[in-house]
């Protein structure tokens, strides 16, 4: 099935999200939209599914124009969307699920439903348990589950929007194997993403927007400075580690250890000096998360003193942590960091320095636009946190922190992040290094951990199973530790 | 679709209906209005001889106001503060037990009865913090079994140990000695002090959330606990802080109840008025200024309710059925008000950009 | 088809409606004024403003305002004053829109109120006559009164008016008080309940504990205790009589104790016949559920005529208010110009205590009340009508063991009004708190 997009425009207010945008995607494609945050890919897709109506434009589906007015039309005209959090009803099994988006006069035979999975599945080489409840499938079985029902539903084009985000490196190979398949069968496949690498691993067309508009155009393989070009119009270079001699202890950990759970194993000791880079890998949920909130005082260890500075914390409270210029910027940006519904100025003012009564607006709106300006912040001092994207919420989220600061943690720092915006958040924290700040930050990302770590810190199964010097370790090494195999032993460690 | 449809369609279908309707009945639409203003704040308002309706109307108004004040506070801080009622009634009781057993120069005793109401109120409204806070009990939950508490205590004291000579009623208690009430002009109940409070109180709440660094702080507490933790803010502290601020307006309003309104207790010394102050503080969307007009509307409707029943032959839950199909409406049109909104966001956050 | 009442109602709600949402938009709020304009029929409210100079009202002129504690259909107290005022407008040859009512007066239903407001939007609406049905509205009915002074008010069930009383208000010269010597109906009752019992347990549902209610207690009781004694032959030592007090008039969730919860425990404690005192009919109501389910029980109810439609198979009879003949002659004094600010305490009419034109107070008998009873009954009224039953005679202790009346001493109306206990034989507190 072919489809074209013809001159769509969708605007919001005044923000031109989609300005003009033509595309053509051919029968049985591999077509991949490539954009940085921001760039109006989604905007595009949900209007390609219905979920938003075109301003102007034309939708053509072999040679037809159709009109979408809701995700049902789009489903009936053969365009499935895979979202970037699965639509999966996490209570219901796994066949539940599976029919559950069906049209409503179909009656509803679960018998024939179950065949059908299982006939899918196999074909697919996907393995779903019927009656698995949803919540026990992780993420990429959930995308498996969902593209197989879009295909049930007789979705002809099928759109994946960031589809590797949060899946392991296995299932996303896994993901690719089918959609190179599905291709082959003649179903067009639009894949969003801003991974450049992942669009060159896969497709053979790409389209880059930036801006909402289309800036280029290839038949792939093309060498990917191409790519990064049309996408931010020069080349980014990657720097080299710059040496910064370490300085007095900044943090020491002894022998910590929690009462149960996570970190109640092994104790953990650890110095870390004044701009030193430490790195935590781990799988998700392997301990990582107790530990640096043990660093920051939010949790309070059953064992084991923590000192910043030399001066022993132990017991203290969060605040007294603070006062002693340590910060924790955890992974949900709006969750734990930014406050929703209050402005850019509101959280300046709010982390600044100024404690008086009251507040002097003028002056607070004028430092919050220099800070904008500054930190290069999308937005304007009245934005609210919630309207900025993630690159331009981490942005502020920098912006807010303390002039001195003497160990920062953080969680993922570029989790999200178009290279753009992870370069420059690491620009930020170097500078931070340079000043002697100490720097803790889990990441999923081994380039990130390995480029810019001096030590790592490797968490497995609720304790640190590994601590490597980065310039002498390797992504292989790393992933090993990750995977609870410690190099040299054939086992999983225990 | 135009604006101009979606807003002119519906009206024109109300209008006909309205007049289909009435004129079926004989009487024609504006009677209701008119009898309610008549019977609040005189027709024309404020004419010659009103100034007792005046002075009713504003001293219902004065206790939902105060809560209101209160209510935006606890609303900004993120708590529903559903015990408002309780702190209402402390409140009172706190007044009145200063009325009935202190006897010093007038305008101190004032004062007094005053200052103890709003400490009543202030305590009624840290315990449903410190439960909240240190007790894990919702505050909901917490709120609602203070207020019945309050109650109880109320009914207690009415029939119990400060019941009239002779008399063990529910109905309330002797009128307190005239030196406690709050001064009013001449033999209208209206209490300028009482008025002044109130608007004092939703000035100071505004400028607090307009102008302080505290206010903006309950306000990160109440949208986002976790990252205002995380900013060092003692969230804990903010949100009993904000309990303690609306207990005290919610302890005054009790005082202007019981000192001002009845100049007795009784067990209805609240009249609700905490609860409507909710929906005021909702349909004012937490501002302070609107709380002014739509308090003093709700407070024409309690007075004038009663005229309405004498002029209409009408049923007299007709008040509250009233309130109910003026807050639904109000509420459609916050809704409409809500998804423009809502519109206006989205578009404002594809301009930040969403990929 | 819907009532002209209820197209009305919905009328005004959508015209409410109608002004909300003009609030949002300037346009239609040009609309509604124009609609207003078009529509309206002009069906104003003359007001007669009573110049109070003394000199009485025409007849066809006359505006009767009434303050009813509750509803005016509660089967009870209320209801009893509502139709005593519509047989002042039928005696008077006047309509309904002479009579102007509001109902439930009361801090609970209506947080609003204030009761000189209310006086005062009477009189704006032509009344020239106001009449505060209820005990409770005391301190508003003389905030009403003294605030407009030319208008004759009734106080109802007080004693502000009685220049030998406890309360007497000289200053206010338009407020009277009205009420029956409900003291006999209820010793009537007492004896009908005294009669019937099976279990030699009598229960009380009282409502809150003052002098008026008192008072009728004790006249329930010594009634019971009468006829048990003297047409049964039983000794007064084995009659039970056990009053609960809930607290008010007429239940408030969450305020007054429950009266069906307290007609329960009457009946598991072994009562056979709920006499009740308050404003409604749960009491008769509750027992003739429990009734239905097969168990052996009466009811005395209380205020209204009509009371014991309710539960007719267990009804012994209704001791009710008949307000007709003292409203109208209050209301004729107005329109002759001779009103007065007296104190009236009215016996019933013994030639014939249920004549609706003559008699303040009455006796209803329900089927409830066997033949023989009945008999007996009417021995117990001749006695009491012709003197020869006279029963707030000592020795009568109070409930706490000292002395009432001496041997032979017949209570003073100062006396039986101003009930300072309950009389001895009494279970149940009421002279302090019911909470103990």
């Amino acid at each position: 099935m072919s489809l074209e997009l013809r001159d769509i425009h969708k605007h919001f207010g005044p923000v031109r999200a989609n300005d003009g945008i033509s595309i053509t995607v051919e029968t049985g494609t591999l077509h991949g939209l490539l954009g940085e945050n921001g760039a109006g890919k989604s905007t595009l897709m949900k209007v390609l599914s219905g979920f938003h109506s075109a301003d102007s434009g034309e939708i053509i589906l072999d040679g037809k124009t159709i009109k979408l007015a809701s995700p049902v039309d789009a489903i009936a005209a053969g365009i499935g969307m895979l979202h970037q959090d699965p639509l999966v009803f996490l209570p219901f099994s796994v066949i539940d699920n599976f029919v559950l988006g069906s049209p409503g006069e179909r009656r509803l035979d679960r018998a024939a439903a179950t065949r059908e999975l299982n006939e899918l599945s196999e074909r697919y080489g996907f393995n779903l348990d019927p009656e698995t409840p949803a919540r026990l499938l992780t993420v990429g079985e959930r995308q498996q589950l969902e593209i197989l029902r879009l295909l049930w539903l007789g979705a002809r084009v099928l759109i994946l929007d960031e589809p590797t985000t949060g899946i392991s490196a296995d299932q996303r190979a896994k993901l690719f194997v089918t959609l190179k398949a599905l291709a082959k069968e003649g179903m067009s496949v639009i894949f969003v993403s801003h991974k450049l690498e992942e669009v060159a691993d896969l497709c053979e067309r790409v389209t880059v927007m930036t801006r909402g508009k289309v800036v280029g155009e290839a038949e792939l393989p093309v060498p990917p400075e191409q790519l990064v070009e049309m996408m931010f119009g020069q080349a980014i270079e990657i720097r080299d580690r710059d040496q910064v001699s370490l300085g007095s202890s900044h943090l020491a950990l002894d022998s910590i250890r929690t009462a149960t759970g996570l970190l109640s194993e092994e104790p953990i000791s650890l110095e870390v000096q004044a701009g030193e880079v430490i790195g935590i890998a781990g799988m998700e949920g392997s301990g990582q998360d107790t530990f640096l909130r043990i660093c920051c005082g939010m949790r309070a260890p059953k064992e084991g003193r923590v000192a910043v500075g030399g001066q022993d914390m132990t017991g203290k409270h969060y605040r007294d942590y603070l006062a002693a210029d340590v910060k924790y910027l955890p992974a949900g940006r709006l969750e734990e960091g930014l406050i929703e519904g209050l402005t850019i100025t509101e959280h300046f003012v709010l982390a600044g320095e100024d404690r008086s009564f009251f507040v002097d607006w003028g002056a607070a709106r004028k430092r919050a636009v220099e800070q904008v300006e500054h930190y290069t912040i999308k937005g304007t001092e009245a934005s609210t946190a919630e309207s900025l994207s993630g690159g331009n919420q981490q942005r502020v989220l920098l912006a807010m922190l303390p002039a001195e600061l003497t160990v920062l943690l953080m969680e993922h720092p570029t989790r999200g992040l178009d290279i753009e915006s992870a370069d420059w958040v690491w620009e930020q924290l170097l500078a931070r290094r340079e000043q002697g700040t100490s720097i803790l930050f889990a990441s999923a990302d081994l380039d990130e951990l390995l480029r810019y770590s001096d030590r790592i810190l490797v968490f497995f199964s609720g304790r640190v199973i590994g601590e490597l010097d980065a310039s002498a370790t390797n992504v292989d090494e790393i992933g090993l530790l990750i995977g609870g195999r410690r190099s040299g032993t054939e086992g999983v460690a225990s | 679709m135009s604006r101009v449809n979606s807003v002119l369609l519906p009206a024109a279908v109300v209008v006909a209906s309205v007049v289909g309707l009435l004129l079926l009945a004989g009487t024609n639409p504006w009677d209701p209005l008119k009898i309610i203003v008549e019977g609040s704040i005189g027709w024309p308002p404020l004419e010659e001889g009103a100034a007792r309706k005046v002075g009713d109307t504003f001293m219902v108004w004065v206790p939902i106001a105060l809560a209101s004040a209160g209510l935006i506070v606890t609303f900004n801080a993120g708590m529903w503060n559903i015990g408002i009622e309780g702190q209402i009634i402390m409140g009172a009781i706190a007044s009145a037990w200063i009325a009935r057993e202190i006897s010093v120069s007038r305008p101190i005793l004032v004062f007094l009865v005053i200052l103890a109401g709003a400490v009543g109120g202030l305590l009624w409204g840290l315990l449903v913090g410190v439960l909240r806070t240190a007790g894990g009990v919702n505050e909901i939950f917490g709120g609602l079994g203070l207020d019945f508490v309050a109650l109880s205590l109320t009914t207690y004291l009415i029939i119990g140990p400060w019941a009239r000579s002779g008399v063990a009623s529910t109905s309330g208690t002797d009128p307190f000695p005239e030196d406690s009430y709050l001064p009013a002009l001449g033999a209208i109940k209206l209490s300028p002090l009482a008025v002044g409070i109130a608007l004092l109180a939703l000035v100071g709440v505004w400028l607090l959330f307009k102008g302080t660094l505290y206010g903006l702080k309950l306000k990160a507490v109440g949208r986002n606990r976790p990252s205002s933790f995380l900013l060092g803010i003692p969230t804990n502290r903010y949100l009993l802080g904000a309990f303690m601020i609306c207990g005290a307006l919610a302890g005054v309003a009790g005082t202007s109840q019981a000192l001002g309104f009845h100049q007795r207790l009784i067990p209805a010394i609240s009249g609700n008025y905490g609860f409507l102050a909710i929906l005021v503080v909702l349909l004012a969307r937490f501002r302070p200024f609107l709380v002014i007009p739509i308090s003093f509307f709700f407070a024409m409707i309690a007075v004038g309710s009663s005229s309405l029943q004498l002029r209409l032959d009408v049923n007299p839950s007709l008040g509250g059925v009233l309130q109910g199909v003026l807050v639904l409406s109000a509420m459609f049109g916050l809704g409409w008000a809500g998804y423009r909104a809502l519109k206006e966001m989205s578009a404002s956050e594809a301009k930040a950009g969403s990929g | 088809m819907f009532s002209k009442r209820l197209i009305k109602l919905l009328g005004v709600l959508l015209a409410f409606a109608l002004v909300a949402a003009a609030c949002g938009d300037d346009d239609t709020g040009e609309t509604t004024a124009t609609t207003t304009t078009a529509g309206g029929g002009g069906d104003d409210t003359t007001t007669t403003v009573d110049d109070g100079d003394g000199g009485g009202v025409m007849v066809d002129d006359f505006k009767l305002g009434l303050v009813l504690v509750g509803p005016k259909n509660d089967r009870g107290y209320s209801q009893a004053h509502f139709e005593g005022a519509e047989y002042v407008i039928d005696q008077l040859g006047l309509t309904e829109d002479d009579l102007i009512v509001l109902e439930f007066a009361n801090t609970t239903d209506t947080p609003g109120l204030s009761l000189p407001g209310t006086a005062q939007d009477m009189v704006d609406l032509g009344a020239d006559l106001i009449i505060f049905n209820s005990d409770d509205m005391r301190d508003g009915a003389f905030e009403a009164a003294e605030l407009i002074p030319e208008v004759p008010m009734i106080w109802a069930s007080g004693d502000s008016a009685w220049a030998e009383g406890k309360d007497y208000q000289a200053n206010l010269t338009n407020l009277k008080n009205t009420w029956g010597k409900m003291t006999f109906g209820k010793m009537i009752g007492g004896c009908a309940a005294g009669l019937t019992t099976q279990t030699g347990e009598l229960a009380y549902l009282g409502p809150l504990t003052n002098d008026e209610t008192r008072r009728l207690v004790n006249s329930a009781y010594l009634g019971a205790r009468y006829c048990w004694e003297n047409f049964r032959g039983e000794d007064p030592a084995d009659l039970a009589f056990n009053v609960t007090y809930i607290g008010f008039w007429f239940n408030i969730p969450g305020v007054t104790l429950d009266p069906t919860q307290v007609v329960n425990d009457f009946i598991d404690g072994g009562a056979d016949v709920t006499l009740s005192g308050i404003d409604n009919n749960v009491a008769l109501i509750r027992s003739g559920q429990r009734a239905e389910a097969g168990e052996n029980l009466w009811g005395v109810p209380y205020d209204f005529v009509g009371a014991c439609d309710e539960a007719p198979d267990i009804c012994l009879g209704v001791p009710y208010f008949n307000w007709g003949p003292a409203y109208l002659a209050a209301a004729q004094s107005v329109i002759d110009g001779n009103f007065t600010a007296d104190w009236k305490w009215s016996e019933p009419d013994w030639s014939d205590i249920n004549n609706p034109d003559t008699s303040v107070v009455g006796y209803a008998r329900g089927p409830g009340l066997s033949a023989e009873n009945a008999a007996f009954l009417d021995t117990f009224i001749a006695g009491l009508a012709d003197g020869s039953i006279e029963l707030f005679q000592g020795p009568l202790n109070w409930q706490d063991g000292t002395q009432w009346l001496g041997d032979g001493e017949v209570a003073t109306d100062f006396q039986v009004w101003y009930s300072e206990q309950c009389v001895e034989g009494i279970t149940g507190v009421c002279s302090v708190n019911v909470f103990g």
